[in-house]
């Protein structure tokens, strides 16, 4: 029997320009103990759906139509009476951690609330009820975390709690809308099979919202795609993945990037001129300690001795995970943060030893592309003004006519039509937005362009579309790119060769199709592990590996020896390891084999 | 915590001193001293009374003497008008009035103010949501000089039911009106500030998860929302205990209710610089041990904060 | 290249422009959303009605602010009602001058002290929080420093001082009401400067190799507008308490000239004599201005911070 049966259901929103449909008459069931995806892109109506059936909207929403829980209606019931299903039948996880959590409360006081007002359960009942929850999502230290506050806990850590509270009232549905999408990808990795077991253990059933086909192909039992509001098509996942019958279904499987794809781009012919070089480049930041009286800064090693080499028209791809130092090694690379110590030399010039105007100079052939295609544009700007920007600082000889004729062919190149340029960013898709930011960079015909996560922000789509853009620049203007990114399978799809990055050292380098398929290093090969697949036979059949512990923090000293133990045995903490070249143009850092890493007791986790 | 006390107040110790040094010269630089505005004195006579309160000192030597003076013997120095009473007796009558009236009125601010914010935020785009922010915007417009007048010819003369002034030990009649006249515009600021701030917690995702596990509305506000709205409100209503307590002029004037505002008011009339730099140092105090208070109640409201 | 030619040619481009789409901006969006706030729009035509009363109600006075008419000082109470007859519409004052002529001029001077202090407040505060925020470190914490030191003392008595000390007049009293203004003024400024400066087109605009100075005048300070604007546009309602609450104290404007919290203190020293409209015609035009500027400023924030609503 359906646990929820949604039907022809309706969302719209009341705004000044009248009201706007959000969900427009979807209907779908789901069953017990079954994982159903819903899956689409922003503005698809996928997390309204959930929202409207909660009588979670805003207060200028309005649903219609009929969602039942258990035969029973729930669409629209007074909070009174919905009080009694959410929490209690039905849980919920959110997709940010960092913000879902009430931060002046612990962690043990926000579970307990709800089995006080769920079971009527409370003192050291609940308590134990709370603390034997956060052990079955694994996490650490469990009785410790009841007093913590939530900053005090890292982002995965923090959706462990979040899913230990939902299913604190053994709820019959679970609701996970985006829940691994702000986590990074081993994090993520963790987070799903800790939910498929909670739907095997207890018989939940759970609706996964979410925009990535290889969290559904790893998941979901069945799955409904969802396009403007409306469910375009829907049935097993085995069915859709062999063969979809709807267009847009088949365009989001063909644009999600396959890390097994092996078509990476070949590396580049060893004589091409080296138009990059970065020597052991090093940033830190002074940070504060939390307490003690006078506070002595320690130094954070954001970037800790990077050096690599950049041949002329070739791409290096970047992957690593957050706090790995990877936005700090390009900023540092562009000057726009100061690097502590190391050499950058641009066509044999030491960009390290410029003065500003002298690097002035230099910025017309160094480019950046930023990941927040909005952020990244002036919003009281027209997109043509901010496209022009670095015209009028290195062509200052041009008239304002040859300015508009340039951004205009500038802008065609990029795929945006040239009738848009008085427009402003707000007004504009994301899509949009960062064909703007690559104008913008490719106006003065640069060198070298950097992308920082220029595609990380973006739906599946879109993202196909951009780094197919980049390619055809990249074929016709021959620029270099670095190309930055935490999703290992678009990097692949796009650099001729990857650099893996832990902790602001490089533990693996070499060519795209080499680190994907034989990567050396525990690191790279616990990534790619944790990287879905959009195969659902495949994803299932995969081994994973797993190292012990969390992502840790960059303050903990002990943590870049993570992959060395018997080094941290001999209490050789200071130790940097060598990195070595096992195949031709393959560099991996030295490492302790896997078995001893496997076997080492969770890391201490820093607090 | 007790570290980060005592390096607040250590950090507080320059900012006294460049407030005394630089009122202290302010004063001295003035066109005129106290004795030389109404009638002429005899140069001799003049002389007399200059050597008497060691004005005929040469300007380092009178800063030092009065600084030595505040910090060894918390001694303001004589009056320059009164010749029997010193500024210390001045501080010590009409302060404890300010303070009692200053008090009331903070409290009475914060408790309706917030409680107004609360149920308009609640009931957002409701009468009572319109209602608060009209009343907010109007009593805003309403400073205590506006009020005094108002509240005098309303409630004296009109309808008789107050006592127009004096001050009287503080009896409950003769406090009505300086507390009224004193909360009204506070009152509306604060009740602005928290309506904003509650609405936008109230749009936070921790919200959200709050009602999703199914709290009531009164979990919901009290235990979750609550602590977060009030944070930007503390740190309005630091200033606002000091403005209250130096608004006080007005109450004083119009209420003759004898705080320390008059003696300020006619000590700046009168150029008796003397009292003038006495209360304006205890102002300046008062407000740094304030912020201080702001500072350590924000970080109890804020467990990100620490010291 | 011909000067001339590449000229017309500029203007020709605009000409074949105008198949382009027209994009709204920011600003634009925002005067929609307070030409559609409608006790904004109210008030500002309130306003807008005190003004043309300011500019063209001395032309109907039969009086001016500074005759004394002798005829009627004997006795205020019962002669110097207002009377649409004798010319005196607002009654006289207290030494038998013409109130109307009066509240026109204390009005004039009313809403000029709240422009002139706002935007002295704005001009300095905006220009010290940008240089301060933009340019950190060292500089900025001696600065902010500062500021901290002057905002420990209160106002008023920071405005008494300065009138005291420096003697009484107009520039002064701009001088006394400037200096304490744009102290929060520029806290403001600087923490909004200081979260733009890590948004990601400041770092766009630096590595496209603008300099800092074209940083602030291109991408800094427009963004800072709206937030300024709003600021200051509260600040013209608080200037004219300011300075009431000084000429109440008998420390503002000089006579013959006044202002409407020298009236109103008039008034209200008045009262109990029953010569209630020496209180209520300089306090209505008072109120009327204060809640207006309110609203509209209310309306302003709404309409340019759109995320508070």
């Amino acid at each position: 029997m359906a646990v929820l049966t949604v039907d022809n259901l309706k969302v719209s929103f009341d705004t000044p320009d009248g009201p706007v449909s959000a969900v427009k008459g979807t209907s779908f069931h789901i069953e017990a103990g079954e994982c159903l995806g819903i899956v689409g892109e922003s503005g698809s109506g996928k997390s309204q759906t959930f929202m409207a059936a909660m009588g979670l909207l805003p207060s200028n929403g309005r649903a219609s139509g009929s969602v039942r829980l258990d035969g029973h209606e729930i669409l629209n019931l007074p909070v009174g009476k919905l009080n009694d299903v959410r929490g209690a039948d039905v849980g919920m996880i959110f997709q940010d951690p960092l913000t879902a959590l009430t931060p002046h409360l612990r962690v043990g006081e926000q579970m307990a609330e709800v089995l006080k007002v769920h079971r009527g359960m409370t003192g050291s009942a609940a308590r134990r009820l709370c603390l034997d929850w956060l052990e079955r999502v694994r996490i650490p230290a469990a009785s410790r975390r009841l007093r913590q506050f939530p900053h005090e806990l890292s982002g995965g850590m923090r959706q462990r709690v979040m899913i230990a509270q939902a299913m604190l009232c053994e709820p019959r549905l679970l609701i996970a809308d985006e829940p691994t999408t702000a986590l990074d990808v081993t994090v993520q990795a963790e987070v799903l099979d800790l939910i498929a077991g909670l739907q095997k253990e207890h018989g939940t059933a759970v609706a996964l919202i979410t925009h990535d086909m290889g969290v559904v192909a790893r998941m979901c039992d069945r799955l409904e795609v969802m396009q403007y509001g409306e469910v375009v098509e829907s049935g097993s996942v085995g069915k859709i993945f062999g063969a979809a019958d709807h267009a847009y279904t088949r365009r989001l499987l063909d644009a999600m990037p396959r890390i097994d794809a092996g078509d990476a781009p070949a590396p580049m012919p060893a004589e091409t001129e080296t138009l990059l070089d970065v020597d052991d480049l090093r940033v830190e930041f002074p940070i504060r300690p939390e307490s003690g009286f006078f506070r002595k800064p320690i130094p954070l090693k954001a970037v800790n001795g990077v050096s690599f080499s950049l041949a002329r028209g070739e791409t290096l791809g970047i992957v690593g995970e957050s706090g790995c130092g990877k936005s700090t090694l390009a900023r540092a690379v562009l000057r726009l943060i100061e690097p502590t110590d190391g050499n950058v030399s641009w066509l044999g010039t030491p960009l390290t030893d410029l003065d500003k105007r002298a690097m002035k100079k230099e910025r017309k052939d160094l480019q950046i592309v930023f990941q927040d295609p909005l952020a990244s544009l002036d919003p009281r700007m027209t997109i043509a003004a901010s496209i022009a920007e670095p015209l009028k600082t290195y062509r200052p000889d041009m008239t304002a006519r040859e300015r508009r004729a340039a951004v205009a062919e500038m802008m065609e190149r990029v795929g945006l039509d040239p009738d848009m340029q008085n427009r402003y960013p707000h007004e504009m898709s994301g899509g949009q937005n960062q064909r703007v930011g690559i104008a913008r960079a490719m106006i003065n015909r640069p060198k070298l362009i950097i992308c920082d996560e220029a595609v990380s922000a973006l739906d599946v789509s879109i993202q196909a579309q951009i780094v197919k853009l980049l390619k055809d620049l990249q074929a016709e203007f021959g620029m270099s790119m670095l190309f930055i990114s935490h999703d290992l399978s678009v990097v692949r799809e796009i650099s001729n060769r990857i650099m893996v990055l832990y902790l602001g050292r490089i533990v693996e380098m070499g060519d795209g199709d080499m680190i994907c398929a034989t990567p050396r290093h525990p690191y790279t090969q616990s990534l790619i592990s944790a990287v879905p697949i959009p195969d659902p036979d495949l994803e299932r059949s995969r081994e994973r590996i797993r190292i012990p512990g969390e992502l840790p923090s960059p303050l903990d000293l002990r943590a870049a020896l993570r992959f060395l133990p018997s080094k941290l045995a001999a209490g050789d903490e200071d130790y940097v390891p060598r990195l070595d070249q096992v195949a031709p143009g393959h560099w991996v850092a030295e490492h302790d084999p896997l078995d001893r890493i496997l076997a080492q007791a969770p890391a201490q986790d820093a607090l | 915590m007790f570290a980060y006390i005592v390096k607040r107040l250590l950090g507080a110790i320059p900012t006294l001193l460049f407030l005394v040094v630089a009122a202290f010269f302010m004063m001295h630089m003035a066109p005129g001293g106290p004795f030389t505005s109404e009638r002429k004195l005899p140069p001799e006579v003049l002389a007399n009374i200059e050597a008497q309160y060691g004005l005929d000192q040469p300007l380092w030597k009178q800063l030092w003497d009065y600084v030595t003076g505040i910090v060894l013997h918390f001694d303001f120095g004589p009056s320059f008008r009164y010749k029997d009473r010193d500024v210390n007796d001045i501080i010590a009558q009409g302060f404890p009035i300010s303070l009692t009236y200053g008090t009331l009125s903070f409290i009475v601010a914060t408790l309706i103010g917030v409680s107004l914010g609360i149920a308009a935020a609640i009931r957002h785009n409701s009468w009572i949501d319109y209602f608060a922010v009209s009343l907010g915007i109007v009593a805003q417009a309403l400073p205590n000089f506006i009020m005094g007048p108002i509240l005098i010819l309303t409630f004296t003369l009109w309808l008789g039911w107050l006592p127009g002034g004096g001050w009287n030990g503080g009896q409950w009649q003769y406090l009505i009106m300086p507390v009224i006249a004193l909360s009204t515009s506070y009152m509306g600021n604060i009740a602005r500030l928290t309506r904003s701030s509650m609405l936008e917690v109230l749009n936070s995702n921790f919200i959200r998860t709050a009602r999703a596990k199914g709290l009531p509305a009164r979990s919901v506000i009290w235990r979750h929302a609550m602590k977060p709205t009030l944070l930007p409100v503390i740190s309005y209503l630091g200033p606002v205990f000091v403005y209250v307590l130096t608004g006080s002029v007005f109450v004083d004037l119009y209420f003759s209710t004898g705080g320390l505002g008059q003696s300020y008011v006619n000590s700046a009339l009168t150029r008796d610089y003397a009292v003038l730099l006495g209360v304006t140092i205890l102002y300046g105090a008062l407000t740094i041990f304030v912020n201080l208070l702001t500072d350590l109640a924000y970080a109890w409201f804020d467990p990100k904060m620490r010291y | 290249m011909f000067g001339k030619s590449d000229k017309a040619a500029d203007l020709a481009g605009e000409v074949t422009d105008h198949t382009a789409i027209q994009g709204r901006s920011l600003w634009r969006d925002a005067l929609d959303r307070f030409l559609r706030n409608k006790a904004a729009m109210a008030c500002v035509f309130v306003l807008g009605l005190i003004v043309v009363f300011v500019v063209f109600g001395p032309l109907l006075a039969q009086w001016s602010n500074e005759e004394i008419d002798w005829s009627r000082m004997g006795d205020i109470v019962r002669d110097g009602r207002p009377n649409i007859e004798n010319g005196h519409y607002f009654g006289l004052d207290e030494l038998g001058r013409d109130l109307y002529a009066r509240v026109i001029q204390a009005t004039r001077t009313s809403l000029l002290v709240g422009l002139i202090g706002a935007a002295m407040a704005l001009i300095l505060g905006t220009a010290y929080g940008v240089i301060a925020g933009f340019y950190g470190g060292r500089l900025d914490a001696g600065m902010m420093r500062f500021v901290d030191i002057l905002l420990a003392i209160p106002t008023t008595l920071i405005i008494i001082l300065i009138l005291v000390v420096a003697g009484r007049s107009f520039i002064t009293l701009f001088i006394a009401l400037g200096a304490v203004s744009w102290l929060t003024m520029s806290r403001i400024v600087r923490a909004q400067t200081l979260t733009l400066k890590t948004r990601e087109f400041i770092e766009a605009a630096r590595a496209g190799g603008v300099s800092e100075g074209a940083i602030i005048v291109r991408h800094i300070l427009p963004n800072l507008l709206g937030v300024v604007i709003v600021y200051a546009s509260l600040l013209v309602p608080e200037m004219i308490l300011a300075e009431s609450f000084i000429s109440f104290l008998g420390l503002g404007i000089a006579e013959p000239n006044t202002s409407l919290g020298r009236l109103i203190a008039e008034g209200a020293g008045t009262m109990a004599y029953g010569t209630l409209w020496q209180l209520l015609f300089p306090l209505f035009f008072y109120v009327t201005i204060i809640i207006t500027m309110f609203f509209i400023g209310d309306g302003l924030r709404d309409a340019l911070d759109p995320k508070d609503r």
